[in-house]
């Protein structure tokens, strides 16, 4: 799986990590794009009816270069693989190594191929003041790199994995157009990471017999993030700032987080939960015992929307896996605060719902009670507070947090009780202040009954 | 004997006597008394409607009367009118009666003004010599929707924010005169504080000032020509000095007495029990509450002008909307001048044309309202 991520991170990486590799080999700055001339290599590779079969492949019409990012920056074939584009026959050798061709003869080549030109970092600046060129260094330091070099095996992501598939055929043929990461219709736009890695990573061929550290490669990862709630905030409701594959593994470099730097790939979005769990004794015991961190308790890919249920000694809650029986060293002691911790939450939660409903009641009898609403978020905050406070595993600091929050949810009760005693109020003075009213009415009636009738007409 | 008429009051007469007299003799009360006792009311099947005109003066005293007390705790600026009206909902004593009674009273008297036109239309009541008498009434109707409108923006609520916002957009719509209209109602491009000080200003120095010469001027005129008898009871009776009638005081004043009664009871229940919402603090940033709408009285012309399409029959310069307003624009100045639209008024016959017309006014009136508030 994780090598799929770094799949799918890998033409990014490798169009940079091809131009540092180039410049490890040419130390001298390449030149820029030849101006635009003649460029006769479309004149065969776009003509479809040359290129079937297994050579398939090797068909790049300009419709396919419309969207790629380097054609748009006005680079041409000859750019990326030399030759000479102005030859008007093949024989007059268009593919000559003297014209400096380079051929891309195996996957082994495309990290140095697209590297030439990303890791260069004076070449790159042509383009962006500011470029990344790292991409190719990283990747070397990737599990797809060292496959890729150490063991030779051809079927790791290269930068055109994940980037562009030029050469593939059916579903796995991209156009040959690389865009950049920004743009919806690339394989690496953020929506669209977790699929481009799935195709290497929920392949069970491509996965069988291949390991990590001497544990197999699941195939179920892209179905698990799918389930979790990483992914529904990203597919469901399209939040862009939600993690996929390569904000926890890395993109470029990807590889597996190690089990004592778990924790730091979460906390690289949950600074304040990461900050706590961080001095806590519990990290310690879990580095000592080789647990992941964060993993331990939410799980990995298929990680979901936390609860209470999680916290105290019941079934379903996570703590029951060590503390019920020692596991690891767990104690007694600690069951005993989750289930303590578990009850106040409750305590506090109930206070909210009982004090929410009888604002409820109030407004909907027509009292003003937005202040004591507008109060009552702030135990709502402690409550969540508290939440994230229980990753601290001191009982103190969460005790003290769902204290404040039961002083807010008291305070906000009376304000709704006293709501809720005025408007009895109010209809007992409504009685009170109709019946003299209403006495008026029939002293008056009385009167007027005794008082002449209508006179006759004015003489 | 008259004792305004004494120039030193009889020395038998106790402590109450002597200070009445006093006030007559300074103020020329019996004189008062004397007109008073001259006036008569009509008695026919639809005396009942001579009430409402006293109704709707009724209702105006409550708005003066809790209108003061709401100004002593209210702050017209944006970043406290919210607050100080929730604190008169919320600390002040009897606070939130006094608003909730206004808000109320406040409709009802749309209300009964709307049903004071409606009789008085049916009536014929005015017909000559109750020309001014009908467009002072109509003026009147149009600045109490003035007030309305003035209003209903001072809590600085969202709901208010916005309908303000769409209302005086509406209004500026209008050609020629539109756009400096809306600069004028907004005191710049958008609602905002400006706005709120205008609309104060309007709420409780302009418009009250209008309403009380407006009120002077109707109530003389009603007094100066009497109460008008609709030409159906004349002829019944066989001339207008054989329809019965009963004094204005004590009968009709007594009379009136109850219908105030009652309606301080109602408005005394409707507070209490239906007490008027506050809502949530305008945002100007934020965005609009679905399906604003605005107070019950606006809502038959809202609901007409959703319903315009852009442009009228695809014309691009025959804007909807524009047609719309102006549309009720010449229908508000029909009913204005209606007293000269009645051909028929000098032979004092009724004409049904006009009841038709009143009939599907108020049909439409009625089914766009509904329709508005679904």
């Amino acid at each position: 799986m994780l090598t799929l991520v770094v799949g799918t991170c890998l033409p990014v990486v490798l169009a940079t990590a091809m131009a540092s590799a180039a410049t490890a080999a040419e130390p001298k700055t390449q030149a820029a794009p030849a101006p635009p001339g003649p460029n006769n290599c479309i004149l065969c590779h776009g003509d479809k009816d040359l290129w079937e079969g297994e050579k398939a492949k090797l068909l790049v019409t300009e419709a396919d270069l419309a969207g790629d990012i380097h054609w748009q920056s006005g680079m041409r074939c000859q750019d990326c693989h030399g030759g000479n584009p102005r030859a008007e026959d093949i024989k007059q050798a268009p593919h000559a190594a003297e014209d400096g061709f380079r051929k891309v003869a195996s996957p082994k080549d495309v990290p140095e191929f697209c590297g030439k030109c990303h890791a260069d970092i004076e070449y790159m600046r042509r383009y962006r003041p500011s470029p990344r060129t790292d991409q190719l260094a990283e990747y070397w330091t990737s599990d797809h790199g060292h496959q890729l070099k150490t063991a030779g095996d051809l079927k790791v992501a290269t930068c055109i994995s994940c980037h562009d598939r030029p050469h593939g055929s059916g579903a796995e043929r991209h156009t040959h157009g690389v865009r950049p990461v920004s743009d919806p219709a690339s394989l690496v736009y953020r929506t669209r990471v977790a699929k481009t890695c799935s195709t290497c990573h929920s392949d069970k061929k491509l996965m069988a017999g291949r390991q990590y550290h001497g544990h197999p490669l699941p195939c179920n990862q892209y179905d698990e993030w799918t389930q979790s709630v990483h992914g529904k905030a990203m597919l469901d409701k399209g939040d862009l700032s939600a993690p996929t594959c390569n904000n926890c593994h890395g993109n470029h470099g990807a590889v597996p987080p190690q089990v004592d730097s778990v924790a730091n790939a979460c906390g690289a979005c949950h600074g304040k939960v990461a900050k706590l769990f961080a001095g806590t004794r519990m990290r310690h015991k879990f580095d000592l015992v080789g647990l992941p961190g964060c993993a331990t308790c939410h799980g990995s890919h298929e990680i979901h929307q936390p609860s209470d249920a999680m916290l105290g000694m019941q079934s379903g809650a996570v703590c029951v896996r060590c503390h019920e029986q020692g596991k690891f060293g767990a104690t007694l002691a600690g069951a005993a605060t989750a289930r303590k911790l578990r009850a106040d939450l409750e305590r506090l939660k109930s206070g909210i719902e009982q004090a929410q409903d009888t604002l409820s009641e109030a407004e909907q009898l027509g009292m003003e009670v937005s202040q004591p609403q507008f109060t009552l978020r702030k135990a709502s905050d402690a409550l969540t507070n508290a939440r994230s406070l229980i990753h601290a595993f001191q009982p103190d600091p969460v005790e003290k947090a769902l204290a404040g929050g039961q002083e807010v949810v008291a305070e906000v009760q009376q304000h709704a009780d006293h709501a809720l005693a005025e408007h009895r109020t109010r209809r007992i003075w409504l009685a009170a202040s109709l019946a003299p009213i209403l006495l008026v009415i029939l002293l008056l009636l009385l009167y007027i009954r005794s008082l002449p009738a209508a006179t006759g007409g004015v003489e | 004997m008259s004792l305004a008429s004494s120039e030193n009051p009889p020395e038998k007469l106790r402590w109450p006597g002597r200070l009445g007299a006093f006030f007559q003799q300074r103020l020329g009360l019996d004189s008062l008394a004397a007109l008073a006792a001259k006036k008569h009311v009509p008695v026919h099947r639809t005396t009942l409607f001579y009430f409402l005109g006293g109704m709707a003066l009724f209702l105006f005293g409550v708005q003066v009367a809790t209108g003061i007390l709401l100004s002593l705790y209210y702050k017209p600026s944006p970043d406290q009118a919210f607050e100080s009206v929730r604190a008169i909902m919320t600390e002040v004593d009897f606070g939130w009666l006094f608003r909730s009674i206004h808000s109320w009273s406040a409709n009802l008297l749309i209300g009964i003004l709307f049903l004071h036109l409606l009789t008085t239309y049916m009536m014929r009541a005015y017909r000559r010599p109750r020309e001014i008498t009908w467009m002072s009434g109509v003026v009147l109707l149009g600045v109490f929707m003035a007030f309305g409108f003035s209003g209903y923006l001072l809590p600085w609520n969202r709901l208010a924010f916005f309908a303000t916002r769409v209302g005086t957009a509406i209004a500026g719509s209008v050609p020629v005169i539109g756009e400096y209209a809306l600069l004028m109602a907004r005191g710049g491009a958008d609602i905002t504080g400006d706005t709120l000080a205008r609309f104060y200003a309007l709420h409780v120095v302009i418009l009250p000032l209008a309403t009380i010469g407006l009120v002077g001027l109707h109530l003389f005129l009603v007094q100066k020509h009497g109460i008008s008898i609709p030409q159906r009871v004349i002829r019944k009776h066989g001339g207008e000095e054989r329809v019965p009638y009963m004094p204005f005081v004590p009968h009709f004043l007594l009379r009136d007495m109850v219908g105030w009664y009652l309606a301080l009871g109602i408005l005394a229940a409707l507070a209490a029990l239906f007490p008027w919402e506050l809502g949530q603090k305008a945002d100007p940033f934020g965005s609009a509450p679905a399906g604003i709408k605005p107070e019950w009285y606006f809502l038959f012309m809202f609901q007409a002008l959703k319903q315009l399409p852009a442009q009228l029959w695809g014309i691009e310069w025959l804007e909807g909307e524009v047609v719309g307003v102006l549309f009720f624009g010449f229908c508000g100045l029909v009913v204005l001048l209606v007293p000269y639209v009645d051909f028929g008024a000098s032979r004092g016959r009724p004409r049904w044309i006009l009841n038709f017309l009143a009939a599907l006014a108020v049909g439409f009136f009625i089914f766009m309202t509904a329709w508005g508030l679904r």
